[in-house]
């Protein structure tokens, strides 16, 4: 081979040649991260419900669900470029149809939580495939858009309580049925094992994607669309790729939350809820998965906190804010100084 | 052979292209001109990202504007940009893997041998498993090289690949580039307002003035033409 | 299907609305332009600044007109201090990014409000306007009982129809013949060029922010008169709505946004005439349907921007 190389420093390259796979993949950060990793897990799955109460592992219970739906939202964000705020409708919808489901079959609990968001998965795609063709400022505007009309249908329509017909709604709060939660997590702590597990899974899922050939796709299409396409990379099929995966995430969150309220109000997805979660985003990092359980942390935890040590929770809203901007701040101090325009 | 005929593109009232018909005759080729003359129009025209209202290109015999635009890599155009694009969160390795997966199918062990090549070719042995992001300005460009040279290119399109590099480093970037034809056997277009990194690439060059042809042929012949310089009149050429 | 003797006075409401989203629009598109900020604080800043009025008026703080004065200077004044000292920071950012710089301010200002009143009782005032009404019957019979058009407006849907056509008009007059407008339709164009020409652009930038901050502050007072009480989350998100007729303008024609601003007011409070239940249900999603659809037909042509320029 021809090298130009114009010196012998082709180690790396040697040693490439040689080695059985990445050094990324089987390297000592790697191991390392993975343990991390592994005792972040035992800590949340044991040690947290051994040492809190039932209070507090419901709300851990939100954050780990909230975490899958900013894990999914971040993914977007930090790996393709895309700013979404119209995930917490998916994640509504994705509430309903478990709702809906459990009432009108006997199914288990994981098969209702699969269905619904393979549904929702459905109408994230139906919705993305043209709304993928705009970037920018006008991808997260239509997803707005889209979220705030969903609000509108959903505080008419209401979560089904076990009545009759399309909606499933009774009027009598006598013969409200609640959701059903899966026979080996009934008890509250049980289920936030459930759900840590749960979303541990989602996150694998969203690994396994990231580090291989779409995660390198996504990243080129993050850069450049048109080097992306220059590179022979089909774009459209790689973002809506993203956008399903990020709906079907959302949408086993959906499911898990319908199992851990039970019976859920609109509060939760209503259009403040989007930018609060596009907030948390930010501020957990979107770079790595982790950002995500910190972001889950701060939209389902904190507000309790505050509360419990009797400050107002709307104080959390105030620190939202003033973390989506410091973040911003800093990014922009940052590119600014590597004179770098967007 | 790439074979362009009367291709015609029009940005609003404005003609970006007026009939340009031309054959590269392949190894490398320059094509220069004053700024606006058209050249990235042309390379975005050869990429798919423009449409043309009127024209053919012939790329050895296969009707190239009939293809969707991300299929034109897996049949062999590859492109870079004015601006550097090569990603900056993925490795050396990563990069130009990206553009061998999406344009050929591979065993990994073949695949990993052709990355490798391709990187070395470039030079960028020892930094094959560096993040892009940590790259000096000549080695991206390398990167984007690589990316370029990398499975069975036919048509490589490089778009100022010099542009802000100092003198010294654009030299061996010239070097590599004026390997490339022998090394993959693709025909290589190079867009470039350096003229001694034109000379030293390549040996027949076309240049563009107002989105019209204005002169092709050798090289040497073609720097020396009249009408050339004097397009270039109040650009100086770098003789 | 459609109950006609509402389609009148539904269309009298309508078009009081189609005036607040026309006035809005007009506020958030010229900012667009002249900034390339999406400014989603807009409803937040005119709720605080509503907010303010009602404490001043509720404490008698200082005469009414005064306090309606304090709701649109502190708009002015906040959302030029945003422009002044927080947007340029964001200047090397694209317009997602700076949008998201409004949405951190948004949410500031909706914590501060509920923390700072009591946000779920039932706060009201009423512009002078909003307390008088003028019955209109128009074309009616002999015994003046059957008009084929009735129905009583309050002076502040005048008022707010007359404003926006004031504010839309004069915004297109200051564009086209005074030299601070032709500046700011220059650096809507190309900022760098502009810069480069010697155009002021931090002074016109300033100019655009304080005249949108204004229109903010009239729009807030506007609302709370025509929805009939202060809901600080409702007036927040409104910008979201208020949007639907600037999209429909592709974020770029003034007159076009503000005519769509007025169909979105009007069909949204005809749907309440409709005699079946779901129209009138779900008639809120509206303006959010007319952007979605306005949005795809942006999305028919693909938009590549290779190495700083569009293709389109």
């Amino acid at each position: 081979m021809t090298a130009v190389a114009d010196d012998p420093r082709t180690t790396a390259v040697e040693q490439g040649r040689t080695a059985a796979g990445s050094p990324t993949l089987l390297g000592k950060r790697s191991i390392a991260k993975m343990g991390v990793a592994a005792a972040a897990l035992a800590i949340g799955l044991f040690l947290l419900p051994a040492i809190t109460s039932t209070f507090w592992v419901k709300n851990l219970t939100s954050a780990a669900i909230l975490a899958i739906v900013a894990g999914a939202t971040g993914m977007l964000y930090g790996r393709v470029g895309l700013v979404a705020l119209g995930q917490m409708a998916l994640y509504g919808l994705s509430t309903w149809i478990t709702l809906r489901l459990s009432f009108a079959t006997d199914l288990p609990f994981p098969a209702l939580v699969l269905i619904a968001a393979v549904i929702t998965t459905i109408f994230g795609v139906i919705l993305g495939l043209p709304a993928l063709r705009l970037s920018g400022i006008y991808l997260s505007l239509i997803t707005l858009m889209s979220a705030a009309g969903f609000l509108v249908i959903l505080s008419e329509a209401k979560f089904p309580n076990g009545g009759p017909g399309f909606k499933g709604l009774v009027q009598e709060v006598t013969n409200r049925s609640e959701m059903r939660r899966p026979d080996i997590a009934i008890g509250d702590f049980a289920y936030y094992r459930y759900v840590v597990i749960a979303m541990v899974l989602t996150y694998l899922l969203a690994l396994i994607h990231v580090v291989g050939k779409p995660g390198r796709a996504w990243a080129s299409i993050k850069q450049s669309e048109a080097a992306a396409l220059a590179a022979g990379i089909n774009t459209t099929t790689y973002k809506l790729w993203a956008w399903a995966l990020a709906s079907f995430m959302t949408g086993i969150a959906g499911g898990l939350l319908a199992g851990h309220v039970k019976s859920p109000s609109v509060f939760p997805f209503i259009v403040e809820q989007n930018i609060i979660l596009i907030a948390v985003v930010v501020m957990g990092g979107v770079v790595s998965l982790w950002g995500g359980i910190i972001s889950g942390l701060l939209a389902a935890v904190l507000p309790e906190l505050f509360q419990k040590i009797g400050v107002s929770d709307r104080w959390s809203l105030i620190l939202f804010g003033v973390g989506l901007t410091v973040n911003l701040l800093i990014t922009s101090h940052q590119l600014d100084k590597a004179g770098i325009r967007e | 052979m790439i074979g362009i005929s009367n291709l015609t593109v029009r940005f609003g009232g404005v003609l970006s292209l007026a009939g340009v018909t031309v054959d590269f005759p392949g190894g490398a080729c320059g094509l220069i001109g004053p700024n606006g003359a058209g050249k990235t129009t042309f390379f975005n025209v050869l990429s798919g990202f423009v449409v043309p209202v009127e024209g053919s290109v012939d790329a050895d015999g296969v009707d190239l504007l009939a293809m969707p635009d991300f299929k034109r890599a897996r049949w062999g155009v590859r492109r870079t940009f004015q601006t550097e694009q090569a990603i900056e969160s993925l490795t050396v390795f990563d990069n130009v893997r990206t553009v061998l997966e999406h344009t050929s199918k591979h065993g990994k062990d073949s695949a990993r041998t052709q990355v490798l090549d391709a990187v070395e070719f470039c030079g960028l042995g020892a930094q094959v498993y560096a993040r892009v992001g940590t790259l000096s300005p000549r080695e991206r460009r390398l990167v984007e090289v690589a990316r370029a040279v990398v499975g069975s290119p036919k048509l490589i399109l490089l778009d100022e690949p010099g542009a802000g590099l100092p003198e010294a480093e654009s030299e061996h970037l010239g070097t590599v580039i004026r390997q490339i034809p022998d090394h993959v056997g693709a025909t290589v277009i190079l867009v470039e307002h350096d003229m001694s990194l034109v000379r030293k690439c390549c040996d027949w060059t076309a240049v563009l003035d107002f989105g019209r042809l204005l002169s092709c042929g050798p090289t040497e012949d073609v720097l020396r033409d009249p009408t050339v310089l004097a397009a270039y009149l109040g650009q100086e050429v770098e003789a | 299907m459609i109950d006609t003797n509402q389609l009148f006075p539904f269309l009298m409401s309508g078009l009081g609305f189609g005036a607040v989203y026309a006035m809005s629009g007009t506020g958030l598109l010229v900012l667009y332009r002249t900034t390339g900020v999406l400014n989603f604080a807009f409803g937040a800043i005119g709720a605080f600044g509503a907010s303010i009025t009602w404490s001043a008026i509720e404490n008698n703080w200082a005469p009414d007109w005064v306090a309606y004065l304090m709701c649109i200077a502190f708009c002015g004044a906040v959302t030029l201090g945003y422009g002044l000292y927080l947007a340029p920071r964001y200047a090397n950012r694209d317009d997602l990014n700076k949008m998201l710089g409004t949405l951190g301010l948004a949410l500031i200002l909706l914590g501060f409000m509920f923390n700072l009143w009591k946000t779920e009782d039932a706060r009201v005032f009423r512009l002078p306007t909003g307390t008088r009404r003028v019955q209109i019957e128009w074309f009616c019979n002999s015994e003046g009982k059957e008009c084929v058009f009735d129905a009583r407006i309050s002076y502040t849907q005048i008022l707010a129809v007359v404003f926006a056509l004031v504010v839309a008009a004069g915004v297109t007059v200051y564009l086209k013949r005074t030299k601070m407008g032709t500046a700011m339709r220059a650096i809507a164009n190309d900022r760098e060029i502009s810069s480069l020409l010697g155009v002021p652009v931090r002074r016109i930038e300033a100019i655009a922010w304080l005249g949108s901050g204004v229109l903010c502050g009239i729009v807030g007072l506007l609302l709370v008169d025509l929805f009939g009480s202060l809901d600080v989350v409702l007036m927040t998100w409104f910008v979201i709505p208020a949007l639907a007729p600037v999209l429909v303008g592709r974020l770029r024609h003034l007159w076009v946004a503000f005519f769509a601003a007025f169909a979105i007011g009007v069909v949204e409070a005809e749907l309440n005439a409709s005699t079946w239940a779901w129209p009138s249900l779900y008639r809120k999603t509206t303006a959010y349907v007319v952007a979605i659809v306005a949005l795809l037909w942006f999305a028919r042509k693909r938009n590549l921007v290779i190495s700083g320029r569009s293709t389109r």
